[in-house]
């Protein structure tokens, strides 16, 4: 019951052009090669989204990182990474020797972070990108750029500019108006979106009146952020019929990511249950398969990368 | 709410193996509570019947603990303290609702286990190893002591435990331990301990290694006294966790290598890889 027994896959899905062995991938900040690799078969996964992925090595945010909400965690962990040419070098070639469809996670500090990054991944084995312009836990960067419109237009037009990779954007849901959001994304060049990033949270220490986060802040995620990361989902699916929507935010279940695909997601990243049980990527990913037996017209769109 | 509230798919032998088959280790799993105790004032002791953390749990390793109540989404890790064929020992005091609500566990109830986790002490060499330990730092060294007892290679096992108040592991470690050292916070402190027995560690058969666990700032003290007279010494560290198995990078602890995780990196690091020299 605890180590998961192989499993035929029988619901492919097509998001942007590539092919998925199932509709459910890692979210990125919750996946390691090094840690989950240890528990499951990580090719076996839809897709792996990786870490952030910047240009040079970041140490992130100094400690403590990480605190409990309810039904939630609050994390401030600032990205921190070995910088992109480590990247290269190490990870993603035993990635793709084990066979994962990889999506890389972008991080920077600015355009030109962004960009230096993006183009040393142009020619890799990166299968897709993953533009992070929602990271509420860096100075300069991160967030400041996907809430504003303009300025997410302006970077995603540059990075469209420098790579023929299936581009996703990864939203924020720290904004008044996400459709405005994701209009300017894919207005900009973003063959898909996905949604949602963490959501700004932080806790307090009642004996010391402090944040228990040396960041004072952090992001929010778990399945207390399921039902908003959903209405988002389905709000940016109302307003933009065509393009391919990657759900993210408190999916522990197969019922769950079921749940995402009917609001007009085209597949799903799993994050915080991760946390909880590393397996549970696999498990969510083996429960949805099963589910969508039952549900033959969703697994059809799937299949054909149809957005809803 | 009670930890009986999950459905009772308690571990059975079949774990170990399936994970061999798979190459793989079993994730989270619901594991019987075989005994609930107090074991002093506010130090509580919990039985868990898991055979795959049984076999293969080394010193220093942890296992996460889940609370029943989903609105507490992290896991709790705690030290191995002891091993009894199938059944692992786990001691820890009260520290906030997590721990709150372990506490009410009974034989017969269930709860939800990840592990072992982390990187052991490295007691390769046969040493007389010095068991340096405070509060609840103390249970992972019991079973280090209990491991190392089991050996037949000239080693030794000192323990050094310091305590706030009572004495909840003397017993505990005296059959395991060659010889036994204790304090109360009243009387000092394990470094007073520790040099009040410096000629006896140097009249030892082997020379000594100092595995060490509890509080960071006792931690310090002691990397600073053992890197003076240069004995080699790991210690475990104790860090706020999240997943505690290194996939989200929470617990990281600063060296002169960057930033590494505590869960996975460590929790054991030698006084050299944290750069904690005197």
């Amino acid at each position: 019951m605890n180590v998961l027994e192989p499993h035929e896959w029988r619901h492919k899905t097509i998001v942007a052009g590539t092919e998925w062995k199932n509709p459910v991938g890692t979210a990125s900040g919750t996946f390691q090669l090094d840690a989950c690799g240890d528990y499951y078969d990580v090719s076996q996964m839809g897709a792996i989204c990786t870490k952030g992925v910047s240009p040079v090595p970041w140490e992130g945010n100094p400690s403590p990182r990480t605190a409990e909400g309810p039904s939630s965690m609050v994390n401030a962990v600032g990205l921190q990474n070995p910088g992109v040419d480590h990247y290269l070098v190490d990870e993603l070639p035993r990635l793709k020797k084990l066979g994962a469809m990889v999506i890389t996670n972008v991080a920077g500090h600015s355009d030109e972070d962004y960009a230096q990054v993006v183009e040393k991944l142009a020619d890799s084995e990166a299968d897709m990108l993953e533009i992070n312009v929602s990271c509420p836990n860096v100075s300069h960067g991160g967030m400041s750029v996907g809430t504003d419109p303009v300025v997410l237009s302006r970077l995603i037009k540059h990075l469209r500019t420098l790579t023929d990779k299936p581009m996703i954007v990864k939203l924020s849901p720290n904004v008044t108006d996400i459709v405005q959001i994701a209009h300017a994304a894919v207005d900009a060049g973003a063959d898909a979106l996905s949604l949602i990033n963490t959501l700004v949270g932080m806790r307090i220490d009642i004996n010391t009146g402090k944040p228990i986060i040396a960041n004072r802040t952090g992001g929010v995620s778990g399945p207390a952020i399921f039902p908003i990361a959903l209405s988002f989902v389905w709000r940016v699916r109302q307003a933009i019929p065509d393009i391919p929507i990657i759900g993210i935010g408190g999916i522990d279940s197969g019922e769950k990511a079921l749940e995402y695909l009917y609001a007009g997601a085209n597949a799903v990243e799993v994050g915080a249950a991760a946390l909880v049980d590393p397996t549970a990527p696999m498990r969510v990913a083996r429960e949805l398969d099963d589910l969508l037996d039952s549900r033959p017209e969703l697994a059809a769109k799937l299949a054909k990368g149809q957005t809803w | 709410m009670s930890a009986t509230a999950f459905m009772p798919t308690v571990t059975t032998g079949t774990v170990e193996r399936q994970a061999n088959q798979a190459g793989r280790k079993p994730g989270r799993r619901t594991d019987e509570v075989i005994r609930a105790s107090i074991l002093s004032e506010g130090i509580y002791e919990l039985v868990i019947r898991d055979p795959y953390v049984a076999c293969t749990v080394q010193p220093a390793q942890f296992v996460n603990l889940y609370p029943a109540d989903a609105r507490m989404a992290l896991p709790r890790p705690f030290g191995v303290a002891k091993v009894d064929d199938d059944d692992v020992t786990l001691i820890y005091q009260i520290v906030g609702a997590g721990t709150a609500e372990f506490s009410l566990l009974q034989a017969g109830d269930v709860i939800d286990v990840l592990g072992p986790l982390g990187k052991p002490f490295d007691t390769s060499k046969p040493a007389n190893y010095v068991l340096v330990g405070g509060g609840l730092g103390v249970p992972p060294l019991l079973y280090a002591a209990q491991k190392l007892s089991e050996r037949n290679d000239g080693t030794q096992v000192t323990s050094v435990f310091g305590y706030r108040d009572a004495r909840f592991a003397d017993d505990l470690v005296a059959p395991f331990a060659d010889k036994t050292h204790s304090i109360v916070n009243a009387e000092g402190n394990v470094v007073d301990l520790l040099n009040d027995i410096e000629d006896e560690l140097s009249s030892a058969d082997h020379p000594p290694v100092i595995l060490s666990c509890g509080p960071t700032p006792m931690m310090k003290a002691v990397a600073a006294w053992a890197s003076k007279r240069d004995i080699p010494a790991q210690l475990s560290l104790e860090a706020r966790m999240g997943c505690g198995y290194g996939a989200c990078v929470a617990c990281v602890v600063d060296t002169p290598s960057g930033r590494l995780k505590v869960c996975k990196d460590g929790p054991v690091f030698t006084i050299e890889e944290l750069g904690w020299e005197a």
